[in-house]
């Protein structure tokens, strides 16, 4: 029945769905910003009722943020355990200082020496952030925390530049930002400004492209998303702040030796991040300010105030893995509806997904791949069309999934050869599977828990999205326009899978079912040409498997072929255009569902009767 | 010189093995690295100072209750850092989770047992100069560790039951081992080499607080050029990391030779991420 | 308020000042508290000096209340824990000018907090008197309100270098330290120091206190013919290291240096006594006995009156607590004498100082020069001969 609606009233319902979004997109802007500007109202108040002890407590807050601000993009969004930041806060504190005082080139201003800090920090943010991208956690930790020890021990040994042990006169700023409250105000703005930066990455394509690759890196690379640019990018940045923050914190001590960057610091830095909740901005803000101010009330526990920390820490990770962030996540904790059902509209497609040209063919020749001695899979030939939906069956272990992840990437065949029309698809590289309109969903959705329904399905279109990550960073119109353009999508495919009442709230209090549809929204994002579905009926009910059935058949409708891994065999002989059935790596048979419903083999081995 | 720069070389390289295993002990059984590693074999100093001078215990007696007291330590990490974070092993909450208990240990050392390094007693009392029982001590404790995890893990039940956990946690669930028991189990003997580790290098290292933060980065570069989980890797990458230390102490001095170390570590590993020698990999997809 | 002797001598003209600048102010000014700021590592390394300083202001600071204040007004001390933190101290120094509103402020001792506290305390021109040993904290236009009661590194410096080359008599020395901030700096100024006057530097180097054996290093001392071993490092574990190597090695090479060759603990790390013999450590004379087991009459004194206090000594240095009370009992004549606690008079009644007989030393200040410790008090003791925070003097001063 919806196939008959006119399409000229879907492009009008779209166009005025965009407007609305449009209007609703200022207003959700204004909300995430009034924390903020709530804050930057009370930081600027603070003389009316401080002295010049405030002035200092106030002025190290927002150091401390400066830096944080830009460390918790790795540690809050990109999830990598920097332990050991404090090196960079050293490096851009002398950096500056050295610059200012001239003891290797002619003095230059501060406000010159800071911007160059900035650089040398933002390419040391890179060089101690390499291991990342190759490394586990803890081994990123460690470095971290041995490159934390050598800066120290440089800074120490360069005494012809950094003054050794005796140290050096932090740098000077001009009037009016000499004096105590000149000074803060100073940092106050800097301290803003970062603020802004960290929020518009969060809140782009970038910030979220962060979020996946932390939380569900394999669907991450599914979407494009390529790892080490992004976190380069956001080293780069958290470099910059840390350095920034560095020369800043040398003129707030006036002068500064290896022994003013403790460990403790860092720890601060780190914990505050934690406290404040991984994936919020307001949340480690929040932290630091609370770590900053705790040991100034707190002073006869001084002598306790690591174990404090570390006590806190313990907590946090046991009991609030969310800190603070997640306290003020009133939203969340509003009920949802326990009756909702899924009632995806397929016919809305037409107006969202680019119909598919048509003109490419996934064919597989003569695949093989073998985990030790199994045979995982063993010459597997394999054609889906445009158009076409494709089953593949098999029995458990049969080498269906494996099939999915070398054609998205995961697995590099050891034999065989893959192409998309007449262009070989290179084995591994799953990043790049995107860019070549493969889309894909997973046996266990692979979602992010903590951000909302509709930020999920934006993740799909990251390599949609034009602007740059400068212009993200300094929210430029280009990459305003990719929001807009992103979430109007995401919305509207949202509609088509039936949950767009639910695309404000956090994925994880969804149910899984609901789980899946949200992951072919998020494939739809890509307008692909091919559609690789892993199981997306286990786990739904009648209704919504027939429902289900629906939307596959619209979005092929629309020129997508698409590859579907199923145990329904009802599904799969409803809709599928052709069919093939594994078993042990091998093809058993292969032909319209009309052939393998007669098939020997396939009746009396897999279909049972 | 040489012969002394070797005697140093290898017995400090033979508490970093140590601390290496006991990273690679805790990691067994529960895919976790753990930031108290270095703490215990700080403690094992402590303990053992403590027990034999402040206390003055014989040095058996003192020697048994510090590997007691470590044991306990790292059951008490098990319960606490390590069992409440097992079901999101991918959220890698464990780094911070021993991480606190890491720092708590070593600010209750640096509180209750004092800032200054405190001597530890000379045990036996055999040899001098580069044969002086302060070098020879942690290369025969780490040597006798090895024989008796080798036996311990090829001669007993328990030890093919940490084998088999290791090898592969969900298959040995499923085959009834009592997979809990034997993780506690494994904290246990991993407090109990840290505290070797300790006590064999008390009188190198002395009794001080700042031995843990030290020893945990030290200690753990042995796994990384070794290879996670790899307990002769750790071993050969403990010895090398001693012995190239203490020839970088010689020839560059104090200041470069930790940046020499470093140096090295972030090469290695960007170089062969496993390790020299390979080490555990999990699957992805 | 008679709480020494020298308070007899300073009384009257106490009075008199109080007579001539104060009479104007209003009657609270007259009762209300003095306030001593405190900076010092309390707790945390390095925290040991602070406990025996602490003992020697908490003392002086009840004897001048007990004996009823400076003229009718009580001493308050606000202390605050820096953790040896430059950051803790910078706050600190700021809470205590601002929010605490001090009068005045003692330390902080540790170089790092020193140097980041310094400017801050001269902007907000507040007196402050501090033990910390770098040369540049003492520079009377930039820091007209900072003044300094104990030796400075080059008057360390030139102690041992005097006793080294004219008392030791020894021209070919190794000069080392530990890889800390203070260790490199003391060593680069050490060597430099000692080749201007001649000497032969045969080995330099800056040794990782954490450093489990100490023999290469202490193998090419020897091979390069060193007759003295010059330490500046405050690791009690490296040094006590070295006493064993060298024993070891059958040598008899003396150590000369910092006072830390002195500490307690390097007793309970050494193999054996005899090891810690033929240790020079930098003393005082103010606190040095002589054969007789005697110390200077001034701190005979001071001990007994210590003693009738209850104030231990056995556990740190003389010296710290003597400065303790050097620095209340400054702090005190001066807000007596200038009649108020007002900044510029407490400043300016320092600098008039000459040979002020403090404890632990005769202090000298004037307008610009603020390194009020005498030089030639500063000597050096037998390391392992502690007896109630006191040493003998090392052999050879007269």
């Amino acid at each position: 029945m919806a196939m008959a609606t006119a399409s000229s009233d879907q492009h009008r319902a779209a166009a005025s769905e965009t407007g609305r979004i449009e209007a609703h997109g200022w207003r959700v802007a204004l909300v995430h910003a009034a924390p903020f500007l709530g804050m930057l109202v009370l930081a600027l108040l603070l003389p009316l009722v401080g002295n010049d002890y405030w002035a200092l407590i106030g002025t190290r807050m927002a150091i401390y943020w400066v830096l944080v601000s830009g460390l918790n993009l790795v540690v809050g969004f990109a999830g990598h355990l920097a332990i050991g930041y404090v090196a960079l806060l050293t490096l851009g504190a002398y950096t500056t200082s050295v610059l200012v005082a001239g003891n290797v080139m002619p003095p230059v201003p501060v406000f010159a020496a800071l911007p160059i800090a900035a650089v040398v920090g933002a390419i040391f943010g890179v060089i101690v952030g390499l291991p990342a991208l190759r490394l586990r956690t803890f081994y990123f930790a460690m470095s971290t925390l041995g490159f934390a020890t050598i800066v120290t021990q440089i800074a120490l040994a360069w005494q012809s530049v950094t003054g050794g042990g005796v140290g050096i006169a932090g740098p000077e700023f001009p009037a009016p930002f000499n004096t105590a409250w000149g000074f803060y105000f100073l940092c106050v703005g800097i301290a803003a400004f970062t603020t802004w930066l960290s929020a518009n990455v969060a809140r782009s394509r970038f910030g979220r492209a962060l979020i996946a690759v932390r939380d569900a890196e394999v669907a991450a690379e599914a979407t494009g998303i390529s790892k080490p640019k992004m976190l380069i990018a956001i080293f780069l940045l958290a470099g910059a702040c840390a350095a920034v923050a560095g020369g800043l914190f040398a003129s707030l001590q006036t002068y500064i030796t290896p022994d003013a960057f403790t460990f403790d610091l860092s720890v601060l830095f780190f914990i505050a991040i934690l406290i404040g909740g991984r994936g919020s901005i307001m949340g480690p803000m929040l932290g630091t300010i609370i770590l900053t101010i705790l040991p100034e009330i707190a002073a006869p526990l001084a002598a306790w105030s690591t174990f404090l920390y570390a006590v806190l820490l313990l907590l946090i990770v046991l009991v609030m893995p969310g800190g603070i962030a997640a306290l003020l996540d009133f939203r969340s904790r509003r009920p949802l509806a326990s009756n909702r059902a899924i009632v995806p509209r397929p016919a809305a497609l037409a107006g969202i997904v680019r119909r598919s040209r048509g003109d490419k063919a996934l064919a597989l020749r003569g695949i093989a791949l073998s985990f030790g001695n199994v045979k995982a899979i063993d010459g597997l030939d394999l054609d889906v069309a445009p158009g076409q939906i494709h089953g593949l069956i098999g029995p458990n272990g049969s080498g269906k999934t494996t099939t999915l992840n070398v054609i998205s990437g995961y697995y590099a065949a050891k034999g065989g050869t893959m192409t998309l029309r007449a262009d070989a698809l290179p084995p591994g590289m799953p990043a790049l599977r995107a860019r070549h309109g493969i889309a894909r969903t997973f046996q266990t959705p692979r979602v992010v828990g903590e951000a909302t329904v509709l930020q999920n399905v934006m993740i799909g279109g990251t390599v949609e999205g034009r602007a740059s990550f400068v212009e993200a960073l300094l929210a430029l119109p280009r990459n305003a326009r990719d929001e807009r353009m992103l979430a109007a999508k995401a919305r509207a495919l949202l509609g088509v899978v039936g949950l767009e009442g639910l695309a404000d709230v956090r994925a994880d209090r969804l149910q899984h079912s609901e789980l899946r549809f949200i992951e072919i929204a998020r494939a739809l994002m890509l307008d692909p040409d091919f559609l690789l579905l892993d199981e997306p009926a286990a786990g739904l009910s009648g209704d919504e498997i027939d429902r289900l059935a629906e939307l596959i058949k619209a979005v092929s409708a629309r020129g997508t072929g698409i590859l579907l891994v199923e145990h329904h065999a009802d599904l799969i002989f409803d809709i599928c255009h052709q069919i093939t059935v594994l078993n042990l790596g091998r093809i058993l048979a292969a032909g319209t569902p009309g052939e393998i419903r007669v098939h020997k083999e396939v009746v009396s081995a897999y279909l049972g009767g | 010189m040489l012969a002394s720069i070797i005697a140093a070389g290898l017995a400090s390289g033979a508490i970093y093995a140590l601390v290496g295993v006991t990273y690679n002990t805790m990691f067994s059984t529960s895919r976790v690295m753990s930031f108290t590693a270095g703490q215990l074999a700080m403690l094992g100093g402590v303990f053992g100072s403590m027990f034999t001078l402040k206390l003055g215990m014989p040095v058996v007696a003192g020697f048994l209750l510090t590997l007691v007291c470590c044991a306990i330590i790292g059951i008490i990490t098990e319960f606490i850092a390590v069992r409440p974070v097992l079901k999101s092993l991918d959220q890698h909450l464990y780094v911070l989770s021993t991480l606190a208990v890491a720092l708590m240990i070593q600010q209750v050392a640096a509180i209750k047992w004092g800032t200054e390094p405190q001597p530890f007693p000379r045990l036996i009392g055999l040899g001098s100069g580069i044969w002086d029982e302060k070098f020879w001590l942690p290369v025969v404790a780490c040597a006798l560790t090895i024989l008796g995890l080798e036996y311990l893990y090829r001669r007993t039940l328990v030890g093919r039951a940490f084998l088999a956990i290791a090898e592969d946690n969900f298959a040995a669930r499923a085959l009834g081992l009592p997979e809990r028991n034997l993780r506690i189990a494994s904290y246990a003997l991993a407090g109990i080499i840290g505290g070797i580790a300790g006590f064999s290098g008390g009188e190198l290292l002395l009794a001080f607080f700042a031995n843990g933060a030290l020893l945990n980065f030290y200690g753990f570069v042995p796994v990384a050029l070794g290879g996670l989980g790899n307990n002769r890797g750790a071993i050969v990458g403990g010895l090398a990391l001693g012995l190239f230390q203490q020839a970088a102490n010689f020839l560059v001095g104090g200041i470069f030779s930790s940046v020499a170390v470093f140096t090295l570590f972030i090469v290695v590993l960007l170089a062969a991420p496993q390790g020299l020698f390979g080490g555990a990999s999990a699957r992805r997809v | 308020m008679v709480i020494s002797r020298r308070g007899v001598l300073f009384g009257s003209a106490g009075a008199l000042g109080a007579a001539s600048f104060s009479f104007p102010a209003p009657a609270i000014a007259g009762s209300e508290p003095i306030r001593i700021g405190c900076l010092a590592a309390i707790t945390g390394p390095a925290s040991a000096p602070t406990q025996g300083f602490n003992r020697g202001v908490n003392f002086a600071v009840d004897a001048i209340n007990g004996a009823g204040g400076v003229k009718g007004r009580k001493i308050e001390l606000v202390m605050r824990d820096t953790q040896g933190d430059p950051s803790k101290a910078v706050n600190a120094t700021q809470e205590l000018i601002s929010q605490q509103k001090v009068h005045a402020i003692w330390g902080p001792l540790n170089s790092g907090e020193a140097l980041a506290t310094t400017p801050i305390m001269a902007r907000a021109k507040i007196p402050n008197i501090h033990p910390c040993v770098v040369e540049t904290l003492i520079d009377t236009s930039k820091f007209p309100n900072a003044f300094r009661m104990a030796p400075s590194n080059s008057q360390w410096d030139d102690a041992v270098r005097n006793y080294c080359l004219n008392i030791l008599k020894v021209r070919k020395l190794a000069v080392i330290g530990d890889t800390t901030g203070y260790g490199v700096t003391a060593v680069g100024a050490s060597v430099a120091a000692f080749k201007k006057d001649g000497a032969e530097v045969v080995y330099q180097a800056n040794i990782d206190a954490t450093q489990p054996d100490m023999t290469p290093d202490m193998l090419r001392m020897k091979n390069a013919g060193t007759e003295a071993i010059v330490v500046w490092t405050v690791s009690t574990g490296m040094e006590a290291l070295m006493f064993n190597v060298r024993a070891a090695m059958n040598w008899d090479v003396p150590f000369v240096g910092h006072p830390s060759l002195s500490s307690g603990e390097i007793a309970g790390l050494v193999e054996k006594p005899e090891n810690w013999k033929k240790v020079y450590a930098i003393g005082y004379k103010s606190c040095s006995y002589d054969g007789s087991g005697k110390l200077p009459p001034r701190s005979e004194e001071l001990v007994a009156r210590l003693t009738k206090g209850n104030i231990a000594l056995n556990d740190t240095l003389l010296w710290w607590v003597a400065g303790g009370i050097d620095v209340i009992e400054l702090f005190a004549k001066a807000i007596e004498v200038s009649g108020s606690t007002d900044a510029q008079g407490i400043i300016a009644h320092l600098n008039t100082l000459n040979k002020y007989p403090g404890y632990f030393g005769d202090y000298t200040f004037t307008p610009a020069q603020h390194n009020g410790y005498p030089t030639d008090e500063v000597v050096m003791s037998e390391a392992s001969t502690a007896k109630n925070g006191t040493f003998a003097l090392a052999p050879g001063y007269s």
